[in-house]
C-alpha cells in the first residue's frame, strides 16, 4: 500500500526524527558556512581598513592568476576555474562596499527604531499625537522609497553641503556626505514601517493582560512595562526580520544619489569591464549571504526567547 | 496630438513647468499602472502553481514531485533575498530582455511570484487537515480535494495578503529608473533634472508622490471590499 | 466468524491489523468481521487505537500488518477514492467545507465523485437535508449553524454518496450537551433503516439500545467483544467492568 494515501499522518514519529536528524547536519553547515562567509568578509575590512596588512586593500588573498593557470591548462573544468579566478579577482572590491551597505542598514534600522517607539504608541494611545503618526506613517509607505531620497538628496542641497561641510566626512573612517542623506532617508522610511509592526504587536498582546496586571497592583507603566512590552517585542520579531532583510535590499537604492554601496560599486566595475552579468551576480550573491544571516539571526533570537504560546521568530 | 491639459494662469514658474508636463507625467503614470499590472499577472500566474507546488510537493511520494517543490523553494529564497534593482538589471543586461518594460515586468513579476508563493502557502496551510480529510473521506482524488476544497478557502484567506503585495509591486515599480524605463518617476526626474528647472523638484514630487499615495490607497479599498465580498458569510471556521 | 462460503462474505473483514506510528504499537493484531446492518460500538480509553482504526479502514491511515476486506474484496486492491466512496465517514469536528453552504457541502462528492448533474446533486442534497431534519438550512454557510446542525450535514454528506459502511468517530464528543441528542437521534434513524455503522462513541444509551455489539478496545487490543448485555451484565474481563462502569456514570444519560 502507498504510504500516506491523503497526505495526512505525515508526521509519524520516525519521519519526525529522520528530519531531527536532517535538521542537525543542516544547522551545522549552516553554522559553518556562515563562519566562513563572515570570517572572509571581516578579514577583507580589516586588511582594506589598515591599508593592508595581508595583502594590498582590495586585492584577494588567493591571487586569481592562481586559477587562471589552471584555467589554461584544464580543457574541461577551466570553465568553472576561470570563473572563480574572476570572482575572487573582483569579490574583494564589492566586499568593501558591503560595508557601507551593512553601515546604512543597521544604523538606519537602529535610529529608525528609536523614532518609531513613539510613532507607533501614539498611534495606540495619542489623540491629536494620533493624527499626526497615522498620516507620517502612511505617507511614507504609501510612496516610493526612491521618491523620498530623491526629495532629501535633490529636493534639500543644503542638506549635503552641511554634511560636507563637517569635518572629517568623507576622510578615513567616516563616509562621504550622500551617506548621511541616504541614512537620514532610511531611517524615515523604515521608522514608519516599524512603527506598524510595533503597532500591530502592541494590539496583538490581549487587553486581559493589562487588566490583570493593575489587578495584581501594578501601575499603568509597570504593567505596560513588565506585562504588555515583553509580549509585544516577541510578537515583533517577525516583523523586524522582515524590516532587517528590507533594509539590506533597499540600501541598494542609496546608489542612484551615488552612494558607493555594494550595487553602486558593482555597476561601477561592470561599466569598465563590461561583464554585467558576473558582477551582478557576484554582488547578488554577497546580498543574498547577508539576507540569509539576518534571517537565520533573527530565528535564533525569536527561539531563544519564544514562550509557549507566543510565536516569536517564525515569520507566517 | 497637442496636450490637452490646460495650464491655469497665476502660478509660480515651477508649477506652471508642472502643469505644461502634465501629459508628459501622465504617459508615465500609464507605463506605472501597466507595469504594476502586468507584474501582478505574472507573479500570480507563476507564484499560485509554486505556492500549490511548495505545499504538496513535500508530502509527495513520488521523487520528481518532491523534487520540484524543493527547486521552487530555493529559487524564492534567491528571489526573495537579492535586491529588485539587481534583478531588473540583471533581467536587461544578462538576458537581453528587450524593451525595457519587458525586463521590469520580467524581474518585478518573478519577484512578485516568489513572495505570492509565501502568501499562497500560508494560506493553504491555514485551511485546516480536516477539510482535506473530509473531502478525500467522501472519495475525491487529491488533485479534485485541493481543487474545489482547499484552493477556494485559501485563496479567500490570502486577499489580505496580495492587497500587501499590491502596493509594494506599484511602489517598486519606481525601481525600473535604473534601466531608464519611462514611469512615473523617471519622468519626474527627467523634468527636475533639465536645466534651468531644478527647483521644481518639489512641486514635481509632491504631485508625484500624490499620485502614487491616490493609487495605492485606490487599491487597498478596492482589495478590501473584494475580501467583503468574497468572504463566507457567518465568518470562517477551520 | 459465522461463515465461511465465499458467496456470503462479511461486509466488513479485519484480520489481524497491525499499525505502529514510528516505535508505538497502536494496533496490535486487531481482528473482527461485520455483517451488514450490524451497528457496532467501539470503547476504549483515550489513546487505544480507535480512531486510527476508523482511519485503517477507509485508509486515510495505511497499516503495516493485517488484511482489512470490504464485501469479500481486500481494500488494498481497491481503488482508494472508490474505497472511500463506499464507506462514510463522519468527523469529531465535523470538517464541513467551510466555503460552501449545507446543500453544496452535500453537492460536491455527488458532482466530482459521483458524476451527478448540477440538478441531480442538487435535488439528492435537499433530500439528504430533508433526512437529517436540515431542510430549510440549505443555504446556511457552515458557521452559520450550530454544532448538532453541523454534524448532521456532515452525515448528510456522508450519505449522498450511498456508502456500504459508515464510520462514526466521536460523532457529538465537541457537542454541548442539549446538542447530542438531534445528532444521536439521526444516527438511530439510520440504525433502523438498515445502515451498517462502526462508531466510537461513549454514549452508552445508544451503545445498549441500538448496538448489535459493542467491542472493548485498549492498548491496540481488541480485550472484548459482544453484545451489549453480555458487556454491561456479564463481562469476561475486569477492565471492561471497569471502564463501561465509568463511561456509564459519565455517558451513560439517553439523550436519544
Ligand atoms: N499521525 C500520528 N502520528 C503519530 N502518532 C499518532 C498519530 N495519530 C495517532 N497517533 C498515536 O496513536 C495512538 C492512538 O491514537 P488514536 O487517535 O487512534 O487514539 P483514540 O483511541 O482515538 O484516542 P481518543 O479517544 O483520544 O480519540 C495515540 O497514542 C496517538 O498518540
Ligand atoms: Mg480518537
Amino acid at each position: 500500500m502507498a504510504e500516506r494515501a491523503a497526505g495526512t499522518d505525515a508526521d509519524s514519529a520516525s519521519g519526525s526524527r529522520a528530519r531531527f536528524g536532517d535538521r542537525d547536519v543542516g544547522t551545522l553547515a549552516t553554522y559553518l558556512a556562515g563562519a566562513l562567509f563572515w570570517g572572509w568578509i571581516f578579514l577583507r575590512w580589516l586588511n582594506d581598513w589598515s591599508g593592508g596588512v595581508f595583502v594590498p586593500a582590495r586585492q584577494a588573498f588567493v591571487p586569481p592568476s592562481l586559477f587562471r593557470g589552471v584555467a589554461a591548462g584544464v580543457p574541461v573544468v577551466g570553465g568553472a576555474f576561470e570563473a572563480l579566478a574572476f570572482a575572487f579577482e573582483y569579490a574583494p572590491a564589492l566586499v568593501n562596499a558591503l560595508w557601507l551597505t551593512v553601515v546604512l542598514t543597521v544604523v538606519s534600522i537602529a535610529l529608525g527604531f528609536v523614532i518609531a517607539v513613539p510613532l507607533a504608541a501614539s498611534r495606540v494611545y495619542g489623540r491629536v499625537s494620533a493624527w499626526v503618526s497615522v498620516a507620517y506613517i502612511e505617507l511614507l509607505r504609501g510612496t516610493p522609497l526612491l521618491a523620498q531620497l530623491f526629495v532629501l538628496y535633490y529636493g534639500f542641497p543644503w542638506l549635503t553641503r552641511f554634511f560636507r561641510g563637517l569635518p572629517g566626512v568623507g576622510q578615513g573612517v567616516l563616509p562621504g556626505q550622500a551617506v548621511f542623506v541616504a541614512v537620514i532617508g532610511f531611517t524615515l522610511n523604515s521608522a514608519a514601517y516599524q512603527a506598524e509592526y510595533i503597532r500591530g504587536a502592541i494590539e496583538s498582546v490581549a487587553p486581559g493582560q493589562l487588566v490583570a496586571a493593575r489587578s495584581v497592583g501594578l501601575s499603568r507603566v509597570e504593567g505596560v512595562r513588565f506585562v504588555v512590552l515583553p509580549q509585544a517585542l516577541r510578537y515583533a520579531i517577525p516583523g523586524w526580520t522582515n524590516e532587517l532583510v528590507y533594509l539590506v535590499k533597499y540600501s541598494s537604492l542609496a546608489a542612484f544619489i551615488t552612494v558607493p554601496e555594494l550595487f553602486r560599486a558593482a555597476q561601477n566595475i561592470a561599466s569598465s569591464n563590461y561583464r554585467y552579468t558576473s558582477m551582478f551576480v557576484l554582488a547578488a550573491v554577497l546580498y543574498l549571504g547577508v539576507v540569509v544571516t539576518a534571517t537565520n539571526l533573527m530565528e535564533y533570537v525569536g527561539r531563544r526567547v519564544a514562550v509557549p504560546g507566543i510565536s516569536g521568530g517564525e515569520g507566517r | 496630438m497637442p496636450c490637452p491639459v490646460p495650464v491655469p494662469g497665476g502660478l509660480s514658474a515651477d508649477w506652471r513647468y508642472v502643469f505644461e508636463n502634465a501629459c508628459y507625467l501622465g504617459d508615465g503614470l500609464a507605463v506605472t499602472l501597466a507595469l504594476t499590472a502586468a507584474s501582478l499577472v505574472v507573479g500570480f500566474a507563476a507564484g499560485l502553481p509554486a505556492g500549490v507546488a511548495e505545499v504538496y510537493g513535500r508530502q509527495s511520494d513520488s521523487a520528481p514531485v518532491r523534487w520540484v517543490g524543493r527547486a521552487v523553494r530555493n529559487a524564492g529564497v534567491v528571489l526573495r533575498g537579492t535586491p529588485i534593482v539587481v534583478i531588473i538589471m540583471l533581467a536587461y543586461f544578462s538576458f537581453g530582455i528587450s524593451p525595457a518594460f519587458l525586463a521590469a515586468t520580467a524581474a518585478l513579476g518573478f519577484r512578485s511570484a516568489a513572495y505570492q508563493t509565501q502568501i499562497f502557502r500560508g494560506a493553504i496551510e491555514s485551511v485546516g487537515a480536516g477539510q482535506m480529510e473530509a473531502a478525500r473521506s467522501v472519495g475525491m482524488s487529491k488533485y479534485q480535494s485541493i481543487r474545489h476544497v482547499v484552493l477556494p478557502q485559501a485563496l479567500r484567506r490570502s486577499v489580505p495578503g496580495f492587497q500587501n503585495e499590491v502596493t509594494i509591486v506599484l511602489k517598486d515599480t519606481s525601481i525600473a529608473f535604473a534601466i531608464g524605463l519611462a514611469e512615473l518617476l523617471t519622468k519626474s526626474y527627467d523634468l527636475f533634472q533639465s536645466v534651468g528647472h531644478t527647483t521644481a523638484i518639489f512641486e514635481l514630487i509632491l504631485v508625484v508622490s500624490a499620485a502614487y499615495f491616490v493609487l495605492t490607497f485606490a487599491a487597498n479599498r478596492s482589495l478590501e471590499a473584494l475580501n467583503e465580498a468574497v468572504s463566507v458569510p457567518g465568518g470562517e471556521r477551520g | 466468524m459465522s461463515s465461511e462460503s465465499p458467496s456470503d462474505p462479511p461486509l466488513l473483514r479485519v484480520e489481524d491489523l497491525y499499525k505502529r506510528y514510528g516505535d508505538e504499537e497502536v494496533l496490535n493484531g486487531v481482528s473482527f468481521d461485520m455483517d451488514a446492518q450490524d451497528v457496532q460500538v467501539l470503547v476504549g480509553p483515550s489513546g487505544s487505537g480507535k480512531s486510527t482504526l476508523l482511519r485503517c479502514v477507509n485508509r486515510l491511515t495505511e497499516f503495516e500488518g493485517g488484511r482489512i476486506a470490504l464485501d469479500g474484496t481486500p481494500t488494498d486492491e481497491m481503488d482508494e477514492n472508490d474505497l472511500r466512496r463506499q464507506v462514510g465517514m463522519v468527523f469529531q469536528d465535523f470538517n464541513l467545507f467551510a466555503h460552501l453552504t449545507a446543500k453544496r457541502n452535500v453537492m460536491l462528492g455527488l458532482r466530482r465523485v459521483r458524476g451527478h448533474s448540477k440538478e441531480e446533486a442538487e435535488a439528492r442534497a435537499l433530500e439528504e437535508l430533508e433526512q437529517v431534519g436540515l431542510g430549510d438550512q440549505a443555504d446556511s454557510y457552515p458557521a452559520e449553524l450550530s454544532g448538532g446542525q453541523q454534524q448532521r450535514v456532515g452525515i448528510a454528506r456522508a450519505l449522498a454518496m450511498d456508502p456500504k459502511l459508515m464510520l462514526f468517530d466521536e460523532p457529538t464528543s465537541a457537542l454541548d450537551p442539549e446538542l447530542i441528542g438531534e445528532v444521536l437521534g439521526v444516527m438511530r434513524d439510520l440504525a433502523d433503516q438498515g445502515m451498517t455503522m462502526l462508531c466510537v462513541t461513549h454514549e452508552m444509551g445508544f451503545a445498549r439500545q441500538v448496538a448489535t455489539d459493542i467491542m472493548f478496545l485498549e492498548g491496540g487490543h481488541l480485550v472484548e467483544h459482544g453484545p451489549p448485555e453480555q458487556l454491561f451484565e456479564n463481562p469476561r474481563h475486569e477492565r471492561t467492568a471497569q471502564f463501561l462502569d465509568r463511561l456509564t456514570s459519565l455517558h451513560g444519560g439517553d439523550h436519544g
